[in-house]
C-alpha cells in the first residue's frame, strides 16, 4: 500500500505530492515499483490547521478520478475519517476506506457497504482525530486493540460491508507510546490469528525513530524491520513510503517462508 | 497540620525504566528528587500524596506506578522484566499516574513510612479541593503533602494537545502564585480553563492550597521553585512550600 498524500504538511517528506502532477508521477513510479494499493489522503494525521470536509474533497477527489482513469484495476484506498469525503472518494473510484481514526465517524461503514468498498478497522485508544496520544496506558494493549478492531469488524459486517474486504490494523503510534507499538509488533500474530487480514502502518513513524534513536531521515531500516517481522507474523498489507524497498523486503520474507521461489537461483547449481 | 509541601509533575518518563537507554530530562528528575528529599526533611508523621485521578478517593498505600501499563515489555513475565514489577507491591492494582509517580518519588527517596494516597477527580470544583486539603491537613500532627500534577499539555505545536496561546500565561500564573506563596491565587484558578488547557494538576494544586490555608497563617509559605519549564510541550513545575 503506497502512500500518496495530497497534503502540503504531512510528517514525512511534506508536500512531496501536493502538486497534482507530481502526485500522478508518484503514482506511476510506485505502481512500477510494485504497489498493489494506493492510499490517497488529504489530511495529515498530526494536529494542525483545520482541513474541512469540502477542502479534503477538493484535494483528493479530482486526483482519484485521474488515477482511476489511468489505472482501471488498481486498488485505491481513501485515507479519511469522515463519511462525506469517503463517499465522494468512493464515487470517484476508491475501493477501500482506510479509517485510521477508528470509526470516529461510524457512518464510514455504511459508505463502504453502499459502494462495495473495503474498510480498515483501526485502534487509537481514546484519541479524537488529529490529536496526539498523551500518556496512554493499557492493562494489555493488544487485548484493547483486539476488542476494538473486532468490534468494528463486526459492526462493518452488520452494516453490510463485504466480509472479504474488512481489514484490521493495530495502528502503530496512534494512541500508543513506543513501548506499546513495539509490543503490538511483537504480538501481531494475535491479530493475524483472528483470520481478518492485518494492515501494518509503521512507515517512518516515531516509535521507529525512538527505538533506534534516529531522526525522520533515517528510519528506513527500522521501518523495514517492522515490515519484515509483520510479514513473518502474517500481516497482509503494509502501508509504505518506500515502495521498492518494502516490496523487496516482503518478497524476501515470502521466499524465506517458502511462499515464493527466488527470482533467480543458479548459485552452486551449475 | 502541614509541616511541608511539595509540588511535582507526573510525566511517565520520570520513571527511568520507561525511557529506554536514554536519561531523559535529568534536571527534571533531579529537581523532583531534591523536592521530595526536602519534603521528607520536615520529619513528617505522615506523607500525603495527592494527585488527579479518574475518581476521587483514597488508594492502597502499598500501591505503585503500573510501569507495564506504559511499557508492556516491563511486565513481570515480560521480555525486559529483569526484576521490575517483582515483589508484593506489584500485586496491588496500579495507581493512577500522578499517584503512582508520587509513590515512585517517595520510593526513590527511600521513604517507607506511613502514607495516604489520595486521588482528586478532574471534575472536582475548587471548593471541594480546598475542603479536601483542609481534611488532609488535620489527618496527623505533622503532614508532609506531596501534590503531583502537571501544567498545560498545550504549550507548543508539538505538544500532546497542540499549541494553545493561553497555555503559557496560565502556567506562568500558576508558577507566580507558587513562587509568591499566593495560596488564594491557586485557590482561584479557573477549572474550566485548566481543563481546556489540559492542565491536569489543577485539582492537586488547589488541594495543596486548601491544606496550607488550613493552618490559618496570614503569612505566605516560604517557597522554592526547583524547576519550571515545558521542554516537551507539557508544563512541569517542581517546588517546595514550607508554612511559616
Amino acid at each position: 500500500m503506497a502512500i500518496v498524500n495530497r497534503t502540503p504538511d504531512s510528517f514525512y517528506r511534506p508536500g512531496l505530492t501536493w502538486d497534482e502532477d507530481a502526485a500522478l508521477e508518484r503514482v506511476h513510479a510506485v505502481v512500477a515499483e510494485g504497489a498493489d494499493i494506493l492510499d490517497i489522503g488529504g489530511v495529515p494525521a498530526k494536529p494542525g490547521p483545520e482541513v474541512t470536509a469540502a477542502e479534503e474533497i477538493r484535494r483528493v477527489v479530482p486526483f482519484i478520478e485521474r488515477v482511476r482513469a489511468a489505472y482501471p484495476d488498481l486498488v485505491i484506498s481513501a485515507d479519511t475519517w469522515r463519511h462525506e469525503p469517503a463517499r465522494a472518494m468512493c464515487a470517484a473510484g476508491a475501493n477501500l476506506i482506510n479509517d485510521t481514526w477508528s470509526a470516529w465517524d461510524p457512518a464510514l461503514a455504511e459508505v463502504a457497504a453502499e459502494f462495495g468498498a473495503g474498510l480498515v478497522c483501526s485502534h487509537v485508544g481514546t484519541l479524537a482525530p488529529r490529536t496526539r496520544p498523551h500518556r496512554p496506558a493499557y492493562a494489555d494493549v493488544m487485548a484493547d486493540i483486539l476488542d476494538r478492531v473486532l468490534l468494528l469488524a463486526e459492526r462493518a459486517l452488520k452494516a453490510g460491508v463485504d466480509p472479504d474486504r474488512i481489514v484490521i490494523d493495530p495502528t502503530h503510534d496512534f494512541g500508543k507510546n513506543t513501548w506499546q507499538s513495539l509490543e503490538i509488533t511483537r504480538r501481531l500474530s494475535e491479530m493475524t490469528a483472528t483470520g481478518w487480514p492485518v494492515l501494518v502502518s509503521a512507515s517512518h513513524k516515531d516509535f521507529v525513530g525512538e527505538t533506534l534513536g534516529v531522526g525522520l531521515g533515517d528510519r528506513l531500516a527500522g521501518t523495514l524491520a517492522v515490515t519484515t517481522v509483520g510479514a513473518w507474523l502474517g500481516a497482509r498489507i503494509f502501508r509504505a513510503h518506500d515502495v521498492r524497498q518494502t516490496r523487496q523486503a516482503l518478497d524476501m520474507v515470502a521466499s524465506i517462508r517458502g511462499d515464493r521461489p527466488p527470482a533467480r537461483a543458479v548459485r552452486a547449481l551449475a | 497540620m502541614i509541616a511541608a509541601a511539595a509540588l511535582c509533575p507526573c510525566p511517565p518518563l520520570l520513571a527511568a525504566e520507561l525511557t529506554g537507554q536514554a536519561d531523559i530530562l535529568p534536571d527534571l528528575r533531579a529537581a523532583c528528587a531534591a523536592a521530595v528529599t526536602s519534603l521528607l526533611a520536615s520529619g513528617p508523621d505522615l506523607v500525603a500524596v495527592v494527585g488527579p485521578a479518574e475518581a476521587s478517593g483514597t488508594w492502597d498505600p502499598a500501591g505503585q506506578l503500573g510501569l507495564a501499563r506504559y511499557a508492556p515489555a516491563l511486565r513481570p513475565a515480560g521480555p525486559l522484566a529483569a526484576g521490575h514489577g517483582a515483589g508484593p507491591a506489584a500485586v496491588a492494582p496500579p495507581l493512577p499516574l500522578a499517584l503512582g509517580v508520587g509513590a515512585l518519588l517517595l520510593g526513590n527517596a527511600g521513604y517507607a513510612g506511613p502514607r495516604i494516597i489520595v486521588g482528586v477527580a478532574g471534575s472536582e470544583p475548587p471548593a471541594a479541593c480546598l475542603a479536601l486539603g483542609e481534611k488532609i491537613a488535620v489527618s496527623a500532627p505533622r503532614v508532609a503533602l506531596l501534590a503531583v500534577g502537571d501544567g498545560s499539555a498545550r504549550r507548543s505545536p508539538s505538544a500532546p494537545g497542540y499549541l494553545d496561546e493561553r497555555a503559557e500565561p496560565f502556567d506562568e500564573s500558576v508558577a507566580h502564585a507558587v513562587r509568591d506563596g499566593d495560596l488564594p491565587a491557586l485557590a482561584a484558578l479557573d477549572p474550566d480553563l485548566a481543563a481546556d488547557l489540559m492542565a491536569a494538576g489543577r485539582p492537586a494544586w488547589q488541594t495543596l492550597a486548601g491544606a496550607l490555608l488550613a493552618g490559618g497563617s496570614s503569612v505566605p509559605p516560604q517557597t522554592e521553585i526547583r524547576y519550571c519549564d515545558a521542554p516537551l510541550g507539557v508544563a512541569y513545575l517542581v517546588a517546595n512550600l514550607i508554612p511559616r
